[in-house]
């Protein structure tokens, strides 16, 4: 009883209370007084320029390129539809930007943890001309570091990216540094085929739970993904250019009297002695170029992956089934080792 | 199945959680532990490629799965080898640009693979204390120093790790030998201040590293070395005590009685158990042996060499290399005269540097008196301090000067002269004796103490009538019987040092009539015997009473025996012989004590001059040592006691201790009014938190004694007593009680009454008649 009128009185006066001001205490602050004690030390915006009339396709264009490193995701993934769409109507000849520069501005994304920007990206890469995509160092390391991600999404997302690049450009894929025994490792971690441990179960000499190529639940869709782009990998890389026959006959009738004019005329190609890798860091074996199929073959089978890829594909053959039937694709891939 | 599949995919990317399963089984999750590396190794390669570029839209960061490396690390050593490389390799290369939460993680990182021993402390301070010099960022350089220090505080944990000591003070040296110019070697001096305070480096090596800072040519490194000489060393005792302190206030008795009353688990028992472990611990502390610590002051190389260095490049030239301002240059001087009057240095130059100084009007004058005081010693020519006193004298000392510089004047005058008496000429003295008349009372407490002091070294110098009576009595039997020993000390003279109680063992040794050759022999023979039997013991000092031995010796010589008796007869002749000396000497100069034990000094035993003195005797030497205090607790020794005490204390105020500006200005607080602020600040006192805090306010606590009983009672987390439990009890729950009261039967009230009588008679509820 007491306390209800008590309450009552309290809150008719609070709409009207004066505060007292008291002299030698601090005023207190207002009610509408705006804080800026914080000191911040970057501003993030959420929304990036979002107008759009007056401007042409180009700067539009340049302009969703930047939209790509946004916080926002969903302003990441429209400046990436938006891309897309612009490739498509630009047409393969004329885009104001060269496909290398949008590779190396929209690569992060394959690590990003949206799957609806992933998916754009994809869309985005596959309407690409593949003609010009420059150097694709940093492309394959986003998509080394997908495939090892701890998300199994963005690992299949990876494996994606892969196969892309070996259906558009496979020669630049292993002109690339770490091109060939790097991913070779990365597939053989991904595949827990380490070696001694295929057929046993002993690491280290010390006793370890059994460990079955399959991944966990049962789902062997990431499997069967994996070995699938393995094995158009080691296609890509082992399979010899096709020789014209005729090729060499019509340069030595192009340029009569002379022999082996090639060799002493200047390079064609951008960076010629980039293999030599003078000005860059130094390389171990396994980022080394590879630029022959025979090299790539020999250099597989010196550090002895053949034996262990070899070991895991009959392995995962027994697993019947998706997965022993990609298996039994990789067996075919692997023969072309053997052969070179 | 597609919601499990979901929280299974999250619980795959907890890294802790996966930490954790790697700790307690590593080889079953190795292959899990390979993906994650690998993951790390591309972002790595990444992250090297292009640094700027953040990876925070991404699910995993590096910083994360550098985190999770470096803990696990240590599980796989042959997979992670080269992973301290490159986390080195980012820090040295990136660390301007990396984002602060990464570098710090790095950083930790490195730490914890130390911690882990995955690296060792070198190369750890190898990859920190570049950086720690390089890096532009502030918080970086925190982190850095904290972690540098801690590191060097648990590799010289259990025990002085002296390896990786050396190099790092010989790195430290480098830094600042190297360019003394740089304002970097402050790093160097912050790094081995702190690690000084904490004892871990407590030898001349760190004390070279501060010699070199102080003789640097940064203002800052050289006040940082200056101060440490200056403050380093009770920083340290500081530091020590405190720590002793902390570590007190566990309970162990509170501890076990709530053990005792709450519910018991095993929380709450290993909480007793650990406490008692704490307190074993402390105990252990507390008694052992105090570390012996030598001041910095006392480890320096080249004392002269490092003062006249000082004093000429910082303070003498008229441009010198490094610019410091008056208190810098304080603090300079400070240090040289600090250094003069330790080691008894002879540096001439600097006393006539004060010349200039030496002026009322010189801001903080007090300071440069005390550093005089402190650069005089015994061995300064006294003509080079005549001008300096003379100067004081004139420039300090008038009637006409305000009373606190009169009376500065005068300590410092003092305070020369206690270090060199010879400093003072007669005149002079005699003239500044006058002022014990002025009316102000700072400047009378300044000359009485000079009064007093020249009484004691050197009153022939004084008027006649300002001598007092010991003095004079000293004087007349100085110049009538021994021809002036002790007269006017000249200049350069030591006094003859000797070991205390000396003649009491050579008097006793005559008594017992030992043969000195077969004694020495039994005496370390004795030692010899105990050093080899105990080893627990340090043999010196466990020695018993030396009685038995000498005693057997007699048994077996029964010649010696009569011998003794001889010597007996003869001792106790020249005692008497001495007695009547005492005598005819008491009838001249019957309060002369003084004289008395000059007299035994002048035939100072030979006994240390001529032989070793064995464990034995020193511990016979003790005996009579303390059975000879006994004696002078006798009311008529009192009075020599006393005097002895008075030159204990005098002897107390060591050297070592610093002369300050508050011991010139002392006493010129007497001459100083109170206004009414001060005094009604003084009388509020216990009220004021910062007034009270020098205890002299105690009196002032204007309260009842019952409130103060009790303010200390509840300070100490005592009870209240019965009556102030009932005096407070809430109103509301006595009512029940007085209600019933009234309605009590008659009955009821008698039993009640007798009751309360019959507890009267007990003493209490309980009846305390019995405890």
């Amino acid at each position: 009883m007491g306390s209800s009128t008590k309450k009552k009185n309290e809150k008719k006066k609070g709409d009207f209370q004066k505060t007292k001001l008291k002299v030698g205490k601090t005023r207190p602050t207002n009610t509408n007084a705006t804080d800026t004690s914080f000191a911040a030390k970057s501003i993030v915006l959420k929304q990036q320029n979002l107008g759009e009339s007056g401007r042409d396709a180009t700067t539009l264009f340049n302009h969703n390129l930047s939209l790509l490193s946004s916080k926002n995701e969903t302003q990441r993934r429209d400046a990436l539809q938006y891309l897309t769409a612009a490739c498509i109507s630009f047409g393969v000849a004329n885009l104001p930007q060269s496909p290398g520069a949008i590779i190396a501005k929209a690569q992060s994304l394959i690590l990003d943890g949206n799957s609806d920007v992933r998916t754009q990206l994809l869309k985005l890469l596959k309407v690409l001309p593949t003609t010009d995509l420059g150097s694709l160092d940093q492309i394959l390391l986003y998509a080394r570091a997908g495939m090892a991600h701890l998300s199994n999404d963005i690992k299949l997302f990876a494996l994606d990216i892969v196969d892309w690049l070996l259906v558009s450009s496979p020669e630049t894929l292993m002109a690339c540094p770490g091109g060939w025994i790097k991913m070779l490792r990365t597939f053989q971690n991904l595949l827990v085929w380490q070696g001694e441990a295929v057929n046993g179960v002993v690491t280290h000499g010390k006793w370890s739970a059994t460990r079955s190529t399959s991944n966990k639940l049962g789902s062997s869709k990431l499997l069967v993904h994996q070995l699938n782009t393995l094995t158009m990998f080691l296609t890509a890389g082992l399979t010899p250019p096709p020789i014209d026959p005729l090729a060499e006959v019509k340069r030595a009738a192009l340029v009569f009297p002379l022999l082996e004019t090639q060799c002493h005329l200047l390079p064609a190609k951008s960076e010629p002695f980039g293999y030599l890798n003078l000005f860059g860091a130094v390389r171990d074996v396994e980022s080394e170029v590879y630029a022959d199929a025979d090299e790539r073959a020999n250099i597989f089978n010196e550090l002895g992956m053949l034996d262990i890829f070899k070991a895991g594909a009959r392995e995962a053959k027994k697993e019947a089934g998706e997965v022993g039937r990609a298996a039994s694709g990789l067996e075919k891939a692997l023969r072309l080792a053997e052969v070179g | 199945m597609k919601r499990k599949l979901a929280a299974l995919e999250k619980v795959e990317a907890d890294l802790p959680a996966l930490q954790r399963k790697i700790r307690t089984d590593p080889s079953s999750y190795h292959d899990d532990f390979v993906n994650q590396y690998s993951q790390y190794q591309s972002l790595y390669e990444l992250f090297e490629a292009s640094p700027t570029t953040t990876d925070d839209s991404g699910l995993v960061r590096l910083r994360d799965l550098v985190d999770f490396v470096s803990h696990v690390a240590d599980c796989y050593p042959s997979l992670t080898k080269g992973f301290a490389g490159q986390l080195t390799r980012l820090l040295e290369i990136h660390h301007v640009t990396l984002e602060s939460e990464l570098r710090d993680k790095l950083v930790g990182s490195l730490v914890l693979l130390r911690r882990k021993e995955t690296i060792d402390s070198q190369a750890l301070l190898q990859i920190l204390w570049p950086l720690l010099i390089s890096t532009p960022s502030k918080s970086l350089r925190a982190l850095l120093f904290s972690k540098i220090l801690n590191d060097l505080r648990t590799s010289n944990n259990k025990a002085t790790n002296h390896k990786l000591n050396r190099s790092m003070q010989t790195t430290c040296y480098n830094l600042i030998a190297s360019n003394p110019s740089s304002p970097k070697g402050l790093w160097a001096v912050k790094l081995t201040r702190e690690l000084w305070k904490r004892q871990v480096w407590a030898d001349a090596k760190a004390v070279s590293i501060m010699e070199a800072a102080a003789l640097s040519q940064d203002a800052k490194v050289v006040t940082g070395g200056v101060r440490f000489f200056l403050g380093g060393d009770q920083e340290r005792e500081e530091a020590a005590d405190d720590d002793s302190e902390a570590e007190e206030g566990v309970d162990v008795r509170k501890l076990k009685h709530q053990a005792g009353i709450n519910k018991k688990n095993d929380k709450r028992m290993k909480e007793v158990r650990e406490a008692k472990k704490k307190i074993k611990k402390q105990e252990r502390k507390k008694n052992a042996p105090h570390p012996l610590n030598f001041s910095a002051l006392h480890l320096l190389n080249d004392p002269q060499g490092f003062a006249e260095k000082l004093f000429q490049q910082h303070l003498q030239p008229s441009q010198p290399k490094v610019k410091l301002n008056l208190e810098q240059k304080l603090l300079v001087l400070n240090l040289v005269s600090r250094l003069v009057g330790l080691h008894k240095l002879t540096v001439i130059t600097l006393y006539s540097y004060f010349l200039k100084y030496l002026t009322p009007r010189q801001p903080s004058v007090t300071s440069f008196l005390a550093s005089l005081a402190q650069a005089t010693h015994s061995l300064v020519p006294p003509d080079v301090l005549e001008p300096l006193v003379q100067k004081i004298a004139n420039e300090f000392v008038s009637e006409a000067a305000a009373s606190e510089v009169a009376s500065a004047g005068l300590n410092g005058i003092r305070e020369i002269c206690v270090r060199q008496p010879l400093a003072m000429n007669e005149t002079l003295l005699q003239d500044l004796v006058q002022y014990r008349k002025s009316k102000d009372k700072g400047t009378q407490m300044a000359a009485r103490g000079l009064l007093s002091l020249y009484r004691d070294v050197g009153a022939e110098m004084l008027k006649k009538r300002d001598r007092g009576r010991d003095a004079a009595l000293k004087l007349r039997h100085t110049t009538t019987n021994e021809g002036g020993i002790a007269a006017a000390r000249r200049f350069g003279q030591v006094e003859e040092g000797g070991i205390e109680g000396l003649d009491l063992l050579e008097k006793w040794k005559e008594e017992q009539g030992l043969d000195e050759d077969e004694d020495e022999v039994k005496g370390w023979e004795n030692w010899d015997a105990e050093s080899d039997g105990s080893e627990s013991s340090g043999g010196w000092i466990n020695v018993e009473s030396d009685g038995e031995d000498i005693d057997v010796s007699d048994s077996e010589d029964e010649r010696e025996k009569k011998q003794k008796a001889d010597k007996l007869a003869k001792t106790t002749t020249s005692e008497e012989k001495e007695n009547m000396d005492d005598a005819a000497s008491r009838t001249t100069a019957s309060l002369e004590p003084e004289a008395a034990l000059a007299r035994e000094e002048a035939k100072i035993s030979k006994l240390a001059t001529t032989r070793i003195l064995t464990p034995a005797d020193l511990t016979k030497l003790h005996e009579l040592r303390q059975s000879t205090a006994l004696l002078n607790n006798l009311p008529s020794a009192k009075r020599r006691k006393l005097a002895a005490q008075a030159a204990a204390a005098k002897a107390a105020k060591h050297a070592d201790d610093a002369v300050t500006a508050s011991d010139i200005t002392g006493p010129s607080k007497l001459s100083h009014k109170n206004n009414k602020e001060e005094r009604i600040a003084i009388a509020k006192g216990y009220r004021d938190g910062v007034i009270r805090e020098g205890g002299r306010e105690e009196g002032n606590d204007h309260r009842s004694t019952t409130a103060r009983r009790k303010e200390k009672k509840a300070a100490e987390g005592k009870s209240t007593t019965n009556r102030e439990k009932a005096r407070k009890k809430n109103f509301m729950m006595t009512l029940g009680k007085a209600k019933r009261k009234g309605k009590r039967s008659l009955v009821e009230q008698r039993g009640i009454l007798k009751a309360h009588v019959d507890r009267g008679k007990r003493g209490g509820k309980r009846g305390n008649a019995g405890n």
